[in-house]
């Protein structure tokens, strides 16, 4: 009956898809973890001059937020110590520790994705006081400069007062008492301290922001700007040329909220550089590391966690059940002949040692000759198990032979022919005699052809990466594998092969 | 056009490979009752305990050792046949039809030396020919020297008669014309021909020839529709009490006609292939799902269903 197994097949679907839905939903995994994507690498590398007195520096740091992901952090700290914190919105990587006469180079690195199309569900930030340094003289010139303007929605409102910055202030002008005072304000508090008053006395939240521009760089300045929030998201503004930058702004925070990004607290920071790369990494490299750490039930038991020889082996072992559903496909549906039912499977892991074109040719140059020799011992009259013995031996002697002609070329192709299964080999010379010698020297290079095909199509499926990262991040894939070979194993329809075979009574009909 | 000749073949009743295994093989032929067929031996005792005429077994060959009597045994006999017990698709049987001192001669003409002989009877034994490379028996039977109605389209050695049963009734049957070109067997895929019987009456209808249509045989020249297969009949009643013989609700049963002994079981296939359909241009799926269709009374003895068959098939409702 079919019910039953359409109804196993539904269920394993279902275990598979509520597993990985699972690991996208609540772990967070990607859900393509092939996908390319472009990420930034950041590193920031920092010159510490030596001496007898305790150093103390403090960086600010990306991290992960919505909108920003950040992963493989690095640390490099010398003889230093190393403390991340967190202050306020910031995360401060702090060294400290005595240094000798030697200078010390300390290093932050980290790979930086950034989401921008993530829209910001962040709850609108109150209006903070005026700086302290303010005094209510200058609160009020501020409000003068902006009033005109409190009608205005957030968005307009901080788009007349950005140009402020650069003296451009609409009609109709402010007072010129007002602005002469303006003026000798900018000059004494600088432009950005500036620009935030305005945005203050305007009623807009706004703070500064120090970091760097994403781009291909290296600097040793890091940059200034003010993010404004304008009723829905912020918004970054450039105090100094009074620019708005389009969204989404090509900016990395380093700290919010005023605080510089370096802070030496003791000792002498000679140099500090910033290196921004643009980088095309797998997805899954970003939720690496946090699965690493993770103490999810099933980022615990992450084939991840296997050491690393043994991850290299799992990763082709679990696409083994692909190369399975392949025959399956290409034997019931399509009809391919092959010898033995998964011997394609088992060569087609053997190529990836040998290369696919080696592979298929040792294949056929192994076949053929053991063919003849099998012809010949035909005469000898041997009983079946010595002279499949004697076979294999022959076999064993051929890689032998291969093996050393690859050493004197130099082609490690060759030398990895060790890897072919010898005993499926063994096998295959033996059905192909008795299929040559019983139905014909077509219908065994028919067979040949056809184990080939099938060796090719599975050996290019285990190949391809995407896949292989995807079942190996997914591993319950392999139950929609299964559903899928329990529902070919219920496949009744004609396969491709009878369609023309029985193609020709139509005619009589 | 692949969608069109699917639906095609599907309105026609073709039965595909895959149909046959899961809806027929796996669901009417236990597992348990496989190895009674597998095992050529076995059928022959069991058709014998049955009363269902086999051709006549000189000698079982189990050991090496056993090689020794053999030639005893051959010296008492002419004509012979050597096959494995559990051999499939006709693969290791030897026909001889004469033989002389230590020379065995083949229906084509060719000789065997007593060492290729017995070369060969190893084989079978160490189980080259048996279905799952198990250590086999190697069996000595009579040559058949078939009925002569078919004289004129047999090129040498043997037709045989092969009729698929479904829940006992019989379906379908072909007549498999040894040819030149198939060393005196009749395996289709080695080149024999396959000539559709009709149920009803027992004559020939169409023929094929590797997949090919033809109305001659290629070797005799011969026309091969229209011939009447003697002994149709009681051909029908052997085929169906093969099943209650095995319990195999899907069998092959193929059969020849021996010249004084008349139509003798020869073995039964669990497996039947499904040139059957090609030779008679006709879809089994049909038929077969014509039979589910039949009152359950027609099912309960070999006589009920070859009656219900003959009549059935003489006037095709379907």
């Amino acid at each position: 009956m079919k019910r039953p197994a359409v109804l196993l097949a539904v269920a394993l679907l279902f275990i598979s898809f509520a597993l990985i839905c699972y690991r996208i939903i609540w772990l967070k995994y990607p859900i393509f973890p092939a996908a390319p994507q472009k990420v930034w690498q950041l590193s920031m590398d920092a010159h510490i001059k030596g001496g007898e007195k305790e150093i103390k520096v403090m960086i600010g740091v990306p991290y992960t937020y919505k909108g920003q992901r950040v992963a493989e952090e690095r640390i490099r700290s010398g003889t230093l110590n190393f403390n991340l914190l967190r202050e306020g919105l910031n995360q401060i990587g702090v060294w400290e520790g005595t240094l000798g006469l030697e200078d010390e180079t300390i290093g932050y690195s980290a790979t930086i994705q950034i989401q921008p199309q993530r829209t910001l569900k962040t709850k609108p930030p109150t209006l903070e006081p005026y700086p302290p340094n303010i005094g209510k003289e200058e609160q009020a010139l501020g409000k003068r400069l902006v009033a005109k303007w409190d009608l205005l929605p957030p968005k307009d409102r901080l788009r007349r007062i950005a140009p402020a910055a650069r003296g451009i202030w609409g009609t109709p002008p402010p007072d010129a008492q007002d602005l002469q005072a303006w003026s000798s304000f900018q000059e004494k508090h600088g432009q950005p301290e500036a620009s935030l008053v305005l945005l203050r006395a305007a009623d807009l939240p706004a703070r500064v922001v120090q970091g760097l521009e994403l781009a291909e760089s290296i600097t040793n300045s890091t940059l200034i700007w003010i993010d404004v929030w304008t009723g829905q998201e912020w918004e970054s503004l450039q105090p100094e040329k009074g620019e708005i930058y389009q969204k989404p702004a090509p900016l990395l925070p380093l700290t919010t909220g005023g605080s510089p990004v370096v802070r030496t607290l003791q000792g002498e920071l000679s140099e500090i550089r910033w290196t921004l790369k643009r980088e095309i990494i797998n997805q899954w490299r970003m939720s690496f590391e946090h699965i690493m750490h993770s103490n999810r039930l099933l980022d615990r038991w992450s084939l991840f966690r296997l050491p690393e020889e043994f991850q290299r082996t799992f990763r082709i072992l679990i696409l083994v059940p692909i190369g399975a559903l392949m025959i399956c496909v290409l034997r019931n549906m399509v009809g391919f002949p092959t010898f033995g039912i998964f011997m394609p499977v088992l060569m087609a892991l053997a190529f990836r040692n040998t290369g696919l074109l080696y592979g298929l040719g040792i294949f056929a140059g192994v076949v053929l000759i053991g063919y003849v020799v099998r012809r010949w011992i035909n005469r000898l009259r041997l009983l079946l198990v010595p002279r499949l013995s004697v076979i294999l031996t022959l076999v064993i002697i051929f890689f032998t032979v291969f093996a050393l002609i690859g050493n004197k070329v130099g082609l490690r192709e060759l030398m990895a022919v060790g890897l072919l299964p010898f005993v499926i080999l063994t096998m295959t010379i033996e059905r192909f005699f008795v299929i040559t010698e019983e139905a014909g020297a077509r219908e065994g290079i028919w067979t040949a052809a056809g184990s080939a095909a099938v060796a090719t199509i599975t050996y290019e499926i285990i190949q391809f990466e995407p896949f292989q990262l995807t079942f190996f991040v997914y591993p319950e894939l392999l139950f929609a594998v299964a559903a899928v070979q329990v529902l070919l194993g219920r496949y009744t329809g004609y396969r491709l092969s009878e369609l023309i075979r029985f193609r020709k009574l139509k005619g009589t009909s | 056009m692949i969608l069109k000749t699917n639906s095609w073949l599907r309105q026609f009743g073709i039965l595909g490979m895959n149909r046959r295994n899961a809806e027929y093989i796996m669901r009417f032929n236990p597992r348990s009752s496989f190895p009674l067929v597998d095992d050529k031996l076995m059928t022959k005792r069991l058709a014998e305990a049955h009363q269902i005429p086999t051709p006549p077994l000189y000698h079982v060959i189990d050991y090496h050792g056993d090689i020794a009597g053999l030639e005893k045994v051959l010296s008492e006999i002419k004509d012979f046949v050597v096959k494995p017990a559990r051999g499939a698709g006709g693969s290791g049987i030897v026909l001889i039809t004469d033989h002389q001192a230590s020379s065995f001669l083949k229906p084509s003409g060719e000789a065997l030396s007593w060492t290729d002989l017995t070369y060969h009877i190893f084989d079978i034994l160490s189980g080259i020919y048996s279905l799952e490379g198990l250590e086999d028996r190697a069996l000595i039977e009579a040559f058949i020297h078939p009925d002569p109605i078919f004289a004129a389209v047999t090129y040498y050695g043997v037709p045989d008669i092969r009729i698929v049963v479904y829940r006992g009734v019989p379906v379908m049957g072909m007549v498999r014309l040894p040819t030149q070109e198939s060393d005196g067997k009749a395996n289709l895929h080695r080149g024999a021909i396959g000539v559709g019987v009709k149920i009803k009456d027992g004559t020939t209808s169409t023929a094929v020839h590797h997949s090919m249509v033809i109305t001659h045989h290629p070797d005799t020249g011969h026309p091969l529709s229209d011939i009447q297969v003697p002994y149709w009949k009681e051909m029908l009643h052997i085929a169906a009490r093969t099943f209650d013989m095995t319990g195999l609700g899907y069998l092959g049963v193929d059969m020849v006609i021996d010249r004084e002994r008349g139509p003798l079981l020869l073995e039964l296939n669990a497996r039947p292939g499904l040139q059957i359909q090609v030779a008679n241009q006709k879809g089994l799926l049909r038929h077969l799902e014509f039979i589910d269709k039949a009152p359950s009374n027609i099912f309960t003895t070999p006589e009920t269903r070859v009656a219900w068959a003959l009549d059935a098939f003489t006037n095709p409702k379907s």
